[in-house]
């Protein structure tokens, strides 16, 4: 830990002008990311009624989607161009398209959109027989009585795994069958949100649900995942990690992102970092007390359960989190709320959480 | 708030301090703004996406609007090209710093007495600082004309912070040399950057320029009060060229003027021979630049008292008396005074605080070693010129004199970014033990990186940020022994596939690092890729160079379901690149091994069709053997394989089989028609009598070749 060097001789020369210390000293436990230079501007213009947007793993391709069930794909014409515009506009859905998520590119290029009748489709761009490039429609998970909150993908060494959070707290896992088509998907595993397998809560009325994968990837990593939900349902609620037991086939808890009185906590938001290096992973969870930093330890200790450390609070947004985001080595995050701002947090050097830039939307 | 602890620090935040910046996000949306999405792109630029309310009112209106926002911590001083001639330019020196640094390493490890610190090492440090000085731009020395106008006493350079700061930290931190005349160093650097305070404040150097743009008019030029004023700053802070330029311009020296002024200009030119000698405790001066040099302080300490008797001499002269202008003998009195260590008139005469100090070490304290001393001066100077504004330079400055690391470490990246930081490191660890430590303790909070290599991710990612300089990044990050292949990694993973430069300069570093798995990674992307947009070869060949053989695999069973479905000659042709692309090396699927040898067969049917060799047949017959002897060779391909064979079954000339050939052949279509009654059986898209012509046509060959055998 780093403490602020005292002057060698206290009572040498003279002191220095007011101020002056103080700002060394504040400097002197400064973040890293200062100054923000902001530049760039304008990449992309949307069409109206545009309610989400998502861009590929390189950046290079933008998806949105609108309340009249319009997928669009956003391209820019080189990879050092900044500048994107609409190539493609396929009408996806009669309702509305709530999220897009980009299938990971070892499984081509294509979209996950959650409609707003609760139901999921995947769109594939695809080169079939002697027909030319188009969007089509690869699979669609209905579902009658339930919807799909959320869904993100997760990559093991060979296989596709995607998990959906539904409107009655259900998670179920779903694994691609062959990773050339993407029609083709087993449901691997469906269960709550709760430690305790046993009971079912069958009443559950879920508002929305996030879902961030462990973004790690190599041959030997398993499958894991953190999942919280906002929903009337104390128990379904906070974050759980969720992990793959290979050996027995099955998806075990093996961490709770919340302290024991906050464990009812509606969650809004939970983003898991990357790791490039560190002995142990980091999540943020936001609820409605803020935006918590956990460490979670690496290993499992004799219970199974991964040691869990709540190392801060962090109030910034108000009332509810929309987004969080992690940049790529892991130490930044980026957060936007219902107070319309964009927020950037980092640790300083004394392992301090602190919120370091904000950003005002302005016309 | 944030955080249960103030960490270990001593001096708590105030909550002012805490207090974010906050920008301005300009998207150019009428309100009402329904809610925003982020995502980070490449390194540290981060893309926000601003969703508009619809309104019912009007039709074409804009949705929303993508927003870059690039973290990359520069300012506005230099322009996008010039940084990045900077970033491309400092790569091989800290390169070949790095190099230098793991050959010391290794044989500080052989005789363990050497350490990088000792020896030579500085020496290294300071070429490698010399090196990335000189890309951050030119000093004024090396742009004189060459016809000199004599009213022209300033030269009109650009100097940028950047280069003054690290000028600063070579100063004080490389040139192990000028450890010794450190103070003199500083008045070297005044002289070149004291124009960059002027933004904020007077200087000496603006008053300069100011005096400049009145000199062509000035008539009788020693009348002026301002002439005498600006002689004298400059002289404070030792601009001796520009004061003795600035005394020859005096109206006594002019040819007409010259009988009846003598004394005046006996006066002027004593004054400037006496500036022109004023001892230095310096080692050399650049050419042009006036004063005397003395190397050992004991020479340095007798010529300064001389010199200090020789002004002293000049004040009590009676010479004074004879002089008729009155500015003339004011002014020079005051320069005199000046040289004399008159501590009103230096205070009065410079404007910032830095130009004081200098003053100091020229007149007062002209013996002052040691940054102890330095920064108690600096102290006092601040006190008696407070700064209006901070700025970076004078943070970076007293962090360096308070001698805390530190304070410089963060003032320079606060003040001038990750570029500035990284490179700036390699310098400040170069002599100093404490740094070195600082910089390079494993810390917790840090997931375990030490400081030095915090910085260099930092910098690795800005660079990552940018399409042009993403390619040096990896320079940066294979410094870092923790983390930096980690980011690594995902930097590369993260750069697009669809085109093909880019990809191959991707896979290049890949190669370049031994970074095998994530060659594969992209390899396997691109082969996706490629095979989703209808280039089915290069899909393969990328595939193959990832060794995906569960995709491959599954690539070869779609060519089975594709060649089973019809065996027209097109079909085959359209696969038979494919299949000649997929290979037949042992590691590859078995259902390869199939598809060759269909390919193969089918191959031989082809020369039969054509010339009707029965050498072309017995080949033929060869590869449908092994076909149906292969138990990797699907059941759906049995008859259609026998269907296309009957040609060769009912061979003219003689038949090609033997018994025990025709035999293998009937119990597979045995075991076919068994399997036929199982529901799942897939029917092959052939003649309904397809079954009992095969079979027809084995049972004539069994009985020609079993005559022929006996």
């Amino acid at each position: 830990m780093i403490r602020f060097c005292p002057p060698l001789n206290p009572n040498r020369g003279y002191e220095l002008a007011k101020g002056t210390i103080a700002a060394a000293r504040r400097s002197a436990e400064m973040v890293w990311l200062s100054p923000i230079a902001v530049s760039g501007g304008n990449i992309a213009t949307l069409d109206k009624g545009t309610t989400c947007s998502s861009w590929n793993y390189c950046g290079q391709r933008l998806a949105t989607g609108s309340t009249d069930g319009t997928l669009s794909i956003f391209d820019s014409p080189d990879p050092s161009s900044s500048s994107f515009t609409c190539n493609l506009k396929t009408k996806v859905h009669a309702g509305a398209i709530l999220k897009v998520v980009w299938v990971p590119p070892e499984f081509g290029d294509a979209v996950a959109c959650i409609c707003s009748d609760g139901s999921l489709l995947l769109w594939e761009e695809i080169v079939e027989d002697a027909q030319p490039l188009q969007w089509k429609l690869c699979k669609s998970f209905e579902s009658t009585s339930t919807q799909v909150l959320d869904v993100q993908f997760g990559v093991s060494s060979t296989s596709l795994k995607l998990v959906a959070a539904y409107s009655d707290g259900h998670v179920k896992v779903y694994e691609l069958l062959d990773p050339l088509i993407l029609k083709n998907w087993q449901l691997q595993a469906e269960f709550q949100n709760a430690i305790d397998s046993v009971t079912m809560f069958r009443k559950a009325s879920c508002i929305s649900a996030s879902i961030s994968w462990n973004p790690q990837k190599g041959e030997n990593q398993g499958s894991s995942f953190v999942l919280g939900f906002n929903s009337d349902t104390p128990q379904l609620n906070s974050s759980k990690v969720w992990e793959f037991d290979e050996a027995h086939n099955r998806w075990l808890p093996v961490a709770e992102l919340a302290l024991p009185e906050d464990r009812s906590d509606e969650v809004y938001a939970v983003a898991w970092a990357l790791n490039i290096g560190r002995p142990y992973e980091v999540i943020a969870v936001a609820t409605q007390k803020g935006i918590a930093i956990w460490h979670v330890g690496a290993n499992p200790e004799l219970d199974g359960r991964l040691s869990v450390e709540k190392v801060a609070l962090l109030s910034g947004h108000g009332g509810e989190v929309w987004q969080m985001e992690w940049d790529m080595s892991g130490t930044t995050l980026a957060t936007t709320g219902s107070d319309g701002m964009v927020r950037l947090w980092q640790s300083n050097l004394n392992g301090v959480w602190d919120e370091q830039a904000a950003f005002q939307p302005t016309a | 708030m944030s955080g249960e602890n103030q960490g270990g620090a001593i001096v708590p935040y105030s909550e002012e301090a805490k207090k974010p910046v906050v920008y301005p996000l300009r998207h150019g949306l009428k309100p009402p703004i329904s809610r925003l999405g982020i995502s980070w792109s490449r390194g540290n630029s981060l893309r926000v996406t601003v969703f508009r309310q619809p309104s019912e009112d009007s039709e074409n209106e804009v949705g929303g609007k993508a927003v870059e926002v690039r973290l990359d911590g520069r300012d506005g001083e230099i322009s996008d090209a010039q940084w990045r001639r900077i970033a491309y330019g400092s790569v091989s020196p800290f390169a070949l710093l790095q190099s230098r640094k793991n050959s010391f390493a290794s044989l500080s490890k052989i005789s363990s007495t050497t350490s990088p610190f000792d020896a030579e090492w500085w020496e290294y440090v300071l070429e490698y600082s010399k090196d990335i000085s000189s890309l951050l731009g030119n000093q004024t020395s090396t742009t004189q004309s060459l016809i000199e106008d004599p009213k022209e006493v300033l030269k009109d350079p650009e100097p940028s912070n950047l280069k003054a700061a690290w000028e600063l930290m070579e100063s004080f931190y490389a040139d192990k040399l000028s450890q010794a005349w450190l103070p003199e160093r500083l008045v070297d650097w005044l002289a070149d950057y004291d124009s960059l305070f002027s933004s904020t404040q007077e200087t000496v150097h603006s008053k300069l320029v100011d005096f400049q743009k009145d000199l062509v008019s000035l008539q009788v030029i020693e009348d002026e009060p301002k002439y005498w004023e600006v002689m004298s700053s400059a002289l404070a802070v030792g601009w001796l060229d520009i004061v003795v330029k600035l005394l020859r311009l005096h109206g006594s020296y002019q040819l007409d003027q010259l009988g009846n002024r003598e004394t005046e200009n006996g006066l002027v030119e004593a004054v400037a021979v006496l500036i022109s000698k004023m001892p230095r405790m310096r080692p050399e001066l650049e050419a042009g630049k006036l004063g005397e040099c003395f190397k050992a302080k004991p020479d340095f300490m007798k010529a300064w008292e001389k010199w200090r008797a020789q002004i002293a001499k000049l004040e009590c002269s009676t010479f004074w008396i004879q002089c008729a202008h009155r500015q003339t003998q004011e002014g020079l009195r005051n320069m005199l005074q000046i040289m004399l260590g008159n501590t009103n008139n230096l205070c009065t005469l410079t404007c910032h605080w830095m130009e004081l100090y200098i003053a100091h070490f020229l007149y007062i304290r002209p013996f002052t070693v040691g940054l102890e001393s330095m920064y108690g001066l600096a102290q006092k100077c601040i006190q008696l010129k407070p700064m209006a504004a901070s700025h970076r330079l004078m943070g970076l400055l007293i962090g360096i004199l308070g001698e805390n690391i530190e304070v410089v470490l963060a003032e320079c990246s606060k003040g001038f970014g990750p570029w500035m930081v990284t490179h700036a490191i390699e310098v400040l660890t170069a002599g100093s033990h404490q740094a070195d430590t600082l910089l390079h303790e494993e810390r917790d909070n840090l997931g375990g990186i030490s400081m030095e290599e915090l910085h260099r991710l930092v910098y690795a990612q800005v660079l990552s940020s940018h399409p042009l300089t993403w390619q040096i990044a990896p320079i940066y990050l294979t410094s870092c022994i923790k983390q930096g292949m980690g980011l690594l990694e995902m930097l590369l993973y993260k750069q697009p596939v669809d085109h093909n430069q880019l990809l191959l300069k991707n896979l290049e570093i890949c190669r370049l690092y031994e970074l095998d798995s994530v060659s594969s990674n992209i390899m396997k992307i691109a082969g996706m890729y490629n095979w989703k947009h209808g280039k089915k070869g290069s899909g393969v060949y990328w595939l193959q160079q990832a060794r995906d053989e569960a995709r491959l695999n599954r690539i070869a069973q779609q060519m089975f379901d594709s060649v089973g479905r019809s065996i027209s000659d097109e079909n085959f042709r359209q696969w038979e690149g494919l299949i000649q692309l997929l290979g037949s090396e042992p590691k590859t699927a078995g259902g390869l091994e199939f598809l060759h040898n269909y390919r193969d067969f089918k191959k031989s049917l082809l020369q039969i069709r054509d010339g009707k060799t029965t050498d072309a047949a017995r080949q033929a017959v060869e590869s449908l053997i092994s076909l149906m002897k292969n138990p990797c060779t699907p059941q759906r391909f049995w008859l259609p394989l026998l269907h296309d064979s009957l040609k060769l079954l009912n061979w003219e000339e003689r038949p090609l089989l033997n018994v025990l050939q025709t035999n293998l052949l009937l119990n597979k279509l045995q075991e076919l028609s068994i399997a036929r009654l199982r529901p799942d059986f897939i029917e092959a898209d052939l003649p309904p009598h397809a079954l009992s012509s095969v079979r027809l046509a084995l049972a004539t060959n069994l009985g020609r070749t079993t005559l022929e055998e006996q």
